[in-house]
C-alpha cells in the first residue's frame, strides 16, 4: 500500500496545536508523510514591494518572517510526539522558497516519513484546498474552536468550508485529545463502509476503542439500522477489530453528537464527487461538525487522479 | 465549473460595464452635455472598479486611459500628457528616494535612536515609535516607513518574549503605534504621500492655485504634531501592555546594533542627499517644479553610487505611479467635461436644506465623505475621484478651495478603523500580530478626535494663515 499523506493546518491557536499533536502521532503510528501548513495573510499587490523589503530587514535582524514562527512551533510539537528527530537548527533560513507554491522546510522523520513545514499566502480556505490538491494528500487535519453561535460561525467557518469543499478526507479535530475513541457511523451504504474501514484502521494504530453506531430515523426502521450495524461489525471482525454496536432512534446528526459527546471521534463517509450530491449527503456530517463537541472525521474515497501523461 | 468561478471572480467587470452602458443610454440630465454624460459613465464605472478591484489597480488606470480616448473625451496625446505631469514625476521621484533610503540599513540605527531617547518604559517607547514613524513618514511616505519600522516592532516584541500569548497587548500596542504613526503623518508634506501630489496638481490645473512645498508643511504639519501624543495616549489606554519595562529587549537590541558598527560613508551620503532634496523642495521647487527637484535628488543618489538602478527597479512600486497618473487624468476630464461641476451643483442643491452647503458644516461633510470613501478604496483613488468634486463644491459655495482640498487630503489619513484602508495598516497587519478587530478598539475614538482636531485647525489656525 502506498504511503498515506496527511496535511495539518495551523493558525497558531491552541486548538491547532492540539490538532498537530494528534496528527503527528497518527502519522508516526501509520508511518505516513505529514505536512504542516500555515496560510499567511495576503498582502495586496500595491504593497508587495514593501513586503519584500520588510522580509529582507527581518532576516537582517535574525527574526523569523511572519508565519514561520507558527511552523517552528509546529516543529516543536512534532518533535515532542517523536515524529521528527529533535534538533536545534530550526531557523527560518533553512526554509526554501517556491516549492510547489509555498515556502518549505523538508525534514525526514524518525521512521523515514517525509515531514514538510509549508507556508502559503492568501485566503486560508482556497490555499488549504489548493495545497491538498497539489500535494495529493489523503487527509486534511484542521483544528477548530469549540465555540458555538455567532463567533463559531465566523471563526470556525474555515474548518467547515474546507470540510465541505475538500476532495479528500478531512478530520476536524475539535477538542481533540489523546484518549479519544472512535465512533463509526453507518447507514449501510458503500460510502459508510469505506469510512468504517478507514476509521477502524486508524483506531487500531492508535489503540483506541471502536463503537459502531447506526441511527434509525423512526422506530419502525430500527431493525434495518441494526442490520447495517451488524454488517459493519462483520467487516471489522474480518479485519480483526472488536467493536461495540449501538443503535439509536432519532434525528441522525443530533443522535450522533449526543452519542459521541466529547469522548469519541465521529467517523462518517461522504461523497467526494458531485457537488450536488455532497450538498445533500453532506448535511449530516456538517451539522455534527458544527454543533457537536466532538472531533469529526469525514472519509472520502479519493477521486481517481487524472493521468496527465497519457500513454 | 472552473469557468464559472473564473467569471464570478470578475463579476464586477461585467457589472461595471453594464452600469456604464445603462448610463450612456439614459436621457441626458439638465446641465450636462453629451460629452459630460460620457465622462459621467466613465467616472461611475471607474469608481466601481477602484472599489472592487476586479483587475489590479494599475489595470484600472490603463482602463481610464483607453476609455478616455474611446469615448472621445480626450486625444491620445492629451491622455498621455495628463498621465505624466510634473506631479507624477514628483510621485515617481519620491518613491525612488524612499527606495534609496530603505536600501541603507538605517532601521537598526533608528531603532536604537528611539530607545536611547525614550528609555525602557513602554509608554515612552510607544510615544517614540509614533513620533519617529510620523516624522519619517511625513517626508518619505507611509509605505516605506511601515516596512522599515515593522522589523523594529517585531524585534522589540520578540526580544521581550518568545511566547506571543504572553505579550498580546504589548504586540498590538507596538504594531498599531507604527501603523498609525506612519498613517497620520503621510499628509504632513507633499512628498509624504502621492495623494498630496494629486491635490497639488488639482489646485494648479483646475483652479490655477500654486501652493509651495513650504506652504503645505506650514498648513498641514501642526495637525500631525497634535495627533501624535493623542494617538499615543489612546493606544496606551486601550491596550494595557503586559510588560511595562522593556529593558531586556533594549539590551538585546543594542547588541544587534553593535554588530553593525558605525554609520558608513554611504549612509552619511544618503542622509545628506536626502536633506539636500528636502531643502530644495522647500526653496527652489516653486520655480523648477517638485517633480524635477525630486529627480535631481534621485540623480544625485545614482551619481554618488549609493543606489543602483536595480534597487530602484525592484523597490519602486511602478504600478502606483500609473494609478496616480490615471487618477489625475480622470480628474482633469471630470473638470473639462463639466461632470465635476454638475455633481457639485447637484450635491449643493441636495444639501442646502440641511444647512451644510458652506463653511465649516460643508468641511465636516467633505471630511466624513472622504473618510467613508477611503475606507472603501485606496486613499489615492479617493483623492483622485473626490478632489475635483470637493474643490468645485467649495468654489461654487464660496468656501476656501485650499481648505476644502486640505480637508479632503487630510481626512484620508483618518482611516483608523480597518486594516485595508491605509497602506501602513495593511503592511503592519501583514506582519501577523494584529487581528482585524484590534483596529476598531482604539480606532473609533481616534477618528472622532482627529475629526475635531481638523475642524479646530480649519476654523482657527488656517484662518490666521489666511488660506
Amino acid at each position: 500500500m502506498a504511503k498515506m499523506k496527511f496535511l495539518m493546518c495551523t493558525d497558531g491557536e491552541e486548538h491547532a496545536e492540539a490538532a498537530i499533536r494528534f496528527g503527528g502521532r497518527l502519522a508516526k503510528e501509520m508511518n505516513a508523510d505529514a505536512s504542516v501548513l500555515h496560510v499567511r495573510r495576503p498582502i495586496s499587490s500595491s504593497e508587495r514591494v514593501q513586503l519584500t523589503t520588510t522580509r529582507k530587514k527581518l532576516t537582517s535582524w535574525d527574526l523569523d518572517i511572519p508565519g514561520i514562527d507558527y511552523l517552528t512551533r509546529a516543529r516543536e510539537i512534532l518533535d515532542e510526539v517523536g515524529l521528527t528527530p529533535s534538533s536545534k537548527e530550526t531557523h527560518s533560513r533553512a526554509f526554501e522558497g517556491g516549492v510547489q507554491g509555498a515556502t518549505e522546510l523538508h525534514l525526514v522523520g524518525a521512521g523515514g516519513e517525509n515531514v514538510r513545514l509549508r507556508l502559503r499566502e492568501g485566503d486560508p480556505v482556497e490555499q488549504i484546498l489548493e495545497e491538498a490538491e497539489v500535494g495529493g494528500y489523503d487527509l486534511i487535519i484542521l483544528g477548530s474552536h469549540g465555540r458555538r453561535g455567532l463567533a463559531g460561525y465566523f471563526v470556525g467557518s474555515t474548518a467547515l468550508r474546507v470540510a465541505d469543499l475538500a476532495t479528500c478526507s478531512v478530520l476536524i479535530a475539535k477538542n481533540i485529545r489523546r484518549d479519544h475513541n472512535f465512533l463509526l457511523c453507518t447507514d449501510g451504504s458503500d460510502l459508510s463502509e469505506q469510512a468504517e474501514i478507514s476509521g477502524a484502521e486508524m483506531a487500531r494504530v492508535l489503540g483506541a476503542k471502536v463503537t459502531i453506531l447506526s441511527v434509525a430515523e423512526e422506530e419502525s426502521r430500527r431493525d434495518e439500522a441494526l442490520q447495517s450495524a451488524r454488517r459493519a461489525e462483520m467487516i471489522l471482525a474480518q479485519m480483526g477489530i472488536e467493536a461495540k454496536v449501538k443503535v439509536r432512534v432519532g434525528h441522525p446528526s443530533e443522535e450522533i453528537a449526543a452519542e459521541a459527546k466529547d469522548h469519541d471521534i465521529v467517523v462518517m463517509g461522504a461523497s467526494g464527487s458531485s457537488a450536488v450530491r455532497k450538498f445533500f449527503l453532506g448535511s449530516v456530517p456538517l451539522k455534527v461538525m458544527e454543533y457537536g463537541e466532538c472531533p469529526v472525521l469525514i472519509v472520502r474515497e479519493k477521486r481517481g487522479k487524472i493521468p496527465l501523461q497519457a500513454g | 465549473m472552473a469557468i464559472v468561478s473564473e467569471l464570478l471572480k470578475r463579476k464586477w467587470i461585467f457589472i461595471g460595464f453594464f452600469v456604464g452602458l445603462v448610463i450612456l443610454t439614459l436621457p441626458i440630465p439638465e446641465g450636462l452635455t453629451p460629452i459630460g454624460m460620457r465622462a459621467l459613465a466613465l467616472v461611475v464605472v471607474t469608481f466601481l472598479f477602484f472599489m472592487t478591484e476586479p483587475v489590479p489597480l494599475p489595470g484600472v488606470a490603463l482602463f481610464i486611459a483607453v476609455s478616455e480616448v474611446l469615448l472621445g473625451l480626450e486625444k491620445p496625446t492629451g491622455v498621455a500628457q495628463s498621465f505624466m505631469s510634473d506631479s507624477v514625476f514628483f510621485i515617481m521621484g519620491s518613491l525612488m528616494i524612499a527606495a534609496a533610503i530603505v536600501k541603507q540599513n538605517l532601521d537598526k540605527r533608528i531603532a536604537l535612536a528611539i530607545v536611547r531617547l525614550t528609555g525602557p518604559r513602554i509608554e515612552r517607547i510607544v510615544l517614540g515609535l509614533i513620533s519617529v514613524s510620523a516624522v519619517i513618514a511625513s517626508f518619505i511616505g507611509e509605505h516605506t516607513v511601515s516596512a522599515m519600522m515593522l522589523p523594529v516592532g517585531v524585534a522589540l516584541i520578540k526580544f521581550t518574549s518568545d511566547d506571543r500569548k504572553k505579550v498580546k497587548n504589548l504586540s498590538i500596542l507596538i504594531m498599531l503605534s507604527i501603523a498609525y504613526g506612519a498613517m497620520i503623518a503621510a499628509v504632513g508634506t507633499p512628498s509624504g504621500g502621492a495623494r498630496n501630489a494629486i491635490m497639488l496638481a488639482y489646485w494648479k490645473e483646475l483652479f490655477g492655485i500654486n501652493l509651495t512645498y513650504f506652504q503645505w508643511v506650514v498648513a498641514a504639519y501642526p495637525i500631525i504634531l497634535l495627533e501624535v501624543p493623542i494617538v499615543a495616549l489612546i493606544l496606551y489606554r486601550s491596550f494595557s501592555p503586559e510588560v511595562k519595562d522593556l529593558s531586556p529587549a533594549i539590551a538585546a537590541l543594542r547588541e544587534k546594533v553593535k554588530e553593525e558598527g558605525r554609520l558608513t560613508q554611504q549612509d552619511w551620503i544618503t542622509i545628506g542627499i536626502f536633506f539636500l532634496t528636502v531643502l530644495m523642495w522647500m526653496t527652489i521647487s516653486s520655480r523648477i517644479g517638485l517633480g524635477i527637484t525630486a529627480l535631481i535628488g534621485v540623480l544625485l543618489f545614482m551619481v554618488a553610487g549609493v543606489v543602483r538602478w536595480e534597487d530602484l527597479n525592484n523597490n519602486v512600486n511602478w504600478g502606483t505611479i500609473l494609478v496616480y497618473g490615471g487618477a489625475i487624468s480622470l480628474g482633469l476630464v471630470m473638470k473639462q467635461s463639466g461632470v465635476a461641476d454638475w455633481i457639485a451643483k447637484s450635491f449643493l442643491i441636495w444639501v442646502e436644506p440641511f444647512g451644510i452647503h458652506r463653511g465649516v458644516p460643508l468641511l465636516v461633510a467633505i471630511s466624513l465623505m472622504t473618510i467613508t470613501l477611503s475606507s472603501l478604496m485606496s486613499s489615492g483613488a479617493t483623492v483622485g475621484m473626490l478632489g475635483p468634486i470637493t474643490l468645485q463644491i467649495a468654489s461654487l459655495s464660496g468656501t476656501s478651495i485650499i481648505e476644502a482640498g486640505f480637508v479632503t487630503v487630510i481626512s484620508t489619513s483618518f482611516v483608523y478603523l480597518t486594516s485595508v484602508a491605509s497602506p501602513s495598516c495593511n503592511i503592519v497587519y501583514g506582519g501577523g500580530y494584529l487581528n482585524r478587530t484590534d483596529f476598531l478598539k482604539a480606532g473609533w475614538k481616534l477618528v472622532l478626535i482627529s475629526l475635531m482636531l481638523l475642524l479646530l485647525i480649519s476654523a482657527g489656525y488656517w484662518r490666521i494663515l489666511g488660506l
